[in-house]
């Protein structure tokens, strides 16, 4: 019988050491590992490099904690929000270094990674800044033009990325790791496959039986995944297709703390290192805040009752 | 018909940008309400793709994002970003929809840094799927309002490509796409001269004038003899983007009832 991949969220943060390279889950506001990096947050871990491509809030949060030292990406943005202020004034002041590519570029790097291949064949970023201005890394070992020898066509060839560590928040898994994942499922899949070490932190634990009754909805089979953790509200204040919305005002309490780097240092006083453990966290939440955000099953998102008839 | 809202003429002008039959590469904001007015008048069976890996969604009320959960109703297929970008690649998209920071005289965009890319004074969100779509869609639109510190002579990085440093050079780098077709500002829509890829006055809003334009403009519009006023939005147009499709103002900011 195949081992259990369980661990408890302690022992799945205390594989992230100094200096390791990170990518991360998500969309939006939508299935990003919050819970998995609130805990990540208070080991002090340091010197991290992100890969990412829209996991914001993973990127805006290890930069407000001071733990973020380069960052591969396409675009970190708050959808409805604005610029990640703490990651891009980082930038700005030269504590973070960045490394532009599209969202395309980044996915075939790890597409490269993932198939075990020296680089990928792509049609974009070509002519432009990404492949022409130097960030941290020389443009040559990033990206080069090349001349297809079957047809003589231009392509840009994407030389690969291999993060250290994935880390991901899904729906339900068994304890094997067979993951499932609803609704849209941002990189996931190609960052799984180029990742040395793959955490998933998920909704429910189900038994394998479960998972074998609908195959078609694993995201990501046992083989692939090495640490499992069951951390329920896990991508709170974050939200996650079929069980929970994003919690406005969570993230608006946030960002407005993020206008100056000593309110942020508040926010992160309150809401990580003040708080000992994930259920500490949602108890700091309460029952009504994280019920009131559950999806309606139908519609995939929050059905608004009536103002006249609410609590 | 100088009290009508600017969010409203852009939409309009961008919805008309889009064919019955093709498939649209759609992002948060005006191209969104833009492509749902389309598909509730004159292109109903348009295909709608979302770099969040929404494909062809039906939804019921209006995202606030493409990350939204609300976009994913109705949809014929949920997958990932390269699922959705992939069909870029392969040549499905007919059009795509952009925002931009920066735009220079032959469309291309920056919404990267402002200032130096390694000591930037603005660090910008970056290209997300900008860049892929201005490769590789069949052509592509741009939505900016004009102001003469966005559209400039010299952008501070190329982010996205436009027609890059002129005729011929989207072919030699290999791009697949035509590149940007109009450029649709609040004063009125611009487009590109056949020949030198550089951007011209094409249509004006009620109450502007190509002068308006112009000054607006951080760099020399190239002459265009056949510019003529932009065809008003209808009554129709008017009713479903403020009743139907955005009834609570989340992209049609300026309308006044």
């Amino acid at each position: 019988m195949a081992r259990s991949k369980l661990v408890s969220l302690d022992e799945a943060v205390a594989s992230v050491h100094d200096g390791m390279s990170i990518t991360a889950g998500g969309f939006a506001h939508s299935h990003q590992p919050m819970g998995f990096f609130r805990a990540l947050m208070r080991t002090g871990v340091k010197d991290l490099t992100i890969m990412g491509v829209a996991e914001c809030w993973v990127a805006e949060w290890l930069a407000a904690a001071g733990m973020l030292r380069r960052a591969y990406f396409s675009n970190f943005m708050f959808e409805g929000f604005g610029r990640c202020r703490r990651f891009s004034e980082g930038i700005e002041n030269g504590t973070i270094e960045a490394e532009d590519h599209s969202h395309f570029g980044m996915v075939m790097r790890f597409m490269a990674a993932g198939l075990g291949l020296p680089f990928m064949p792509m049609r974009s970023q070509a002519g432009t800044d990404i492949m022409n201005v130097r960030g941290f890394e020389n443009p040559s070992d990033k990206a080069q033009m090349f001349r297809s020898p079957f047809d003589g066509e231009m392509l840009s060839l994407i030389s690969p990325l291999n993060p250290d560590i994935a880390v991901i928040h899904a729906a339900r898994a068994d304890e094997l790791g067979n993951v499932e994942l609803y609704g849209t499922t941002s990189v996931i899949e190609e960052q799984v496959r180029a990742a040395a070490t793959v955490i998933v932190t998920v909704e429910e634990i189900v038994s394998t039986d479960e998972i074998r009754r609908n195959p078609q909805a694993t995201l990501i089979p046992g083989m692939m995944v090495d640490k499992l953790v069951h951390l329920p509200y896990g991508a709170f204040p974050l939200g996650i297709y079929g069980y929970y919305e994003y919690d406005n005002a969570a993230l608006a309490e946030y960002y407005e703390a993020s206008r100056s780097p000593k309110t942020t240092r508040l926010w992160l006083d309150k809401w990580v290192h003040g708080i000992k453990s994930h259920w500490d966290y949602l108890d700091a939440h309460g029952a009504s805040r994280l019920l009131s955000r559950r999806t309606d099953p139908h519609l995939g998102y929050k059905y608004d009752i009536p103002e006249e008839v609410a609590i | 018909m100088t009290g009508i809202s600017r969010d409203i003429l852009m939409a309009v002008a961008a919805s008309r940008e889009i064919r019955d039959g093709e498939t649209a590469f759609i992002g948060t904001g005006l191209p969104m309400v833009a492509a749902y007015l389309a598909k509730a008048t004159h292109a109903p069976t348009v295909s709608l793709v979302f770099e969040s890996g929404i494909i062809d969604p039906a939804p019921i009320e209006l995202a606030s994002g493409v990350g939204d959960y609300k976009l994913v109703y109705g949809s014929t297929k949920v997958a990932g970003t390269f699922y959705a970008l992939s069909l870029l690649q392969q040549g499905k998209v007919d059009i795509g929809f952009l925002g931009t920071a920066e735009i220079d005289a032959f469309g291309n965009l920056n919404s990267t840094v402002i200032g130096d890319y390694r000591k930037p004074k603005v660090r910008l969100p970056g290209s997300g799927g900008a860049n892929d779509i201005a490769s590789m869609a069949k052509r592509f639109v741009i939505i900016a309002r004009a102001d003469r510190k966005r559209f400039v002579e010299k952008l501070n990085y190329l982010t996205t490509p436009g027609f890059l440093d002129g005729p011929g050079a989207r072919e030699a780098a290999g791009l697949p796409g035509a590149g940007p077709v109009k450029v649709i500002t609040d004063l009125g829509i611009l487009g590109f001269d056949p020949h030198t890829k550089r951007m011209r006055l094409e249509e004006t809003f009620p109450g502007i004038k190509a002068e308006d334009v112009q000054d607006a403009i951080g760099f020399r519009l190239e002459a265009y003899s056949r510019a003529k006023p932009a065809i008003p939005p209808t009554s129709v147009q008017i009713e479903l983007l403020t009743r139907k499709i955005d009834p609570t103002g989340m992209y049609i900011k300026d309308f006044q009832v």
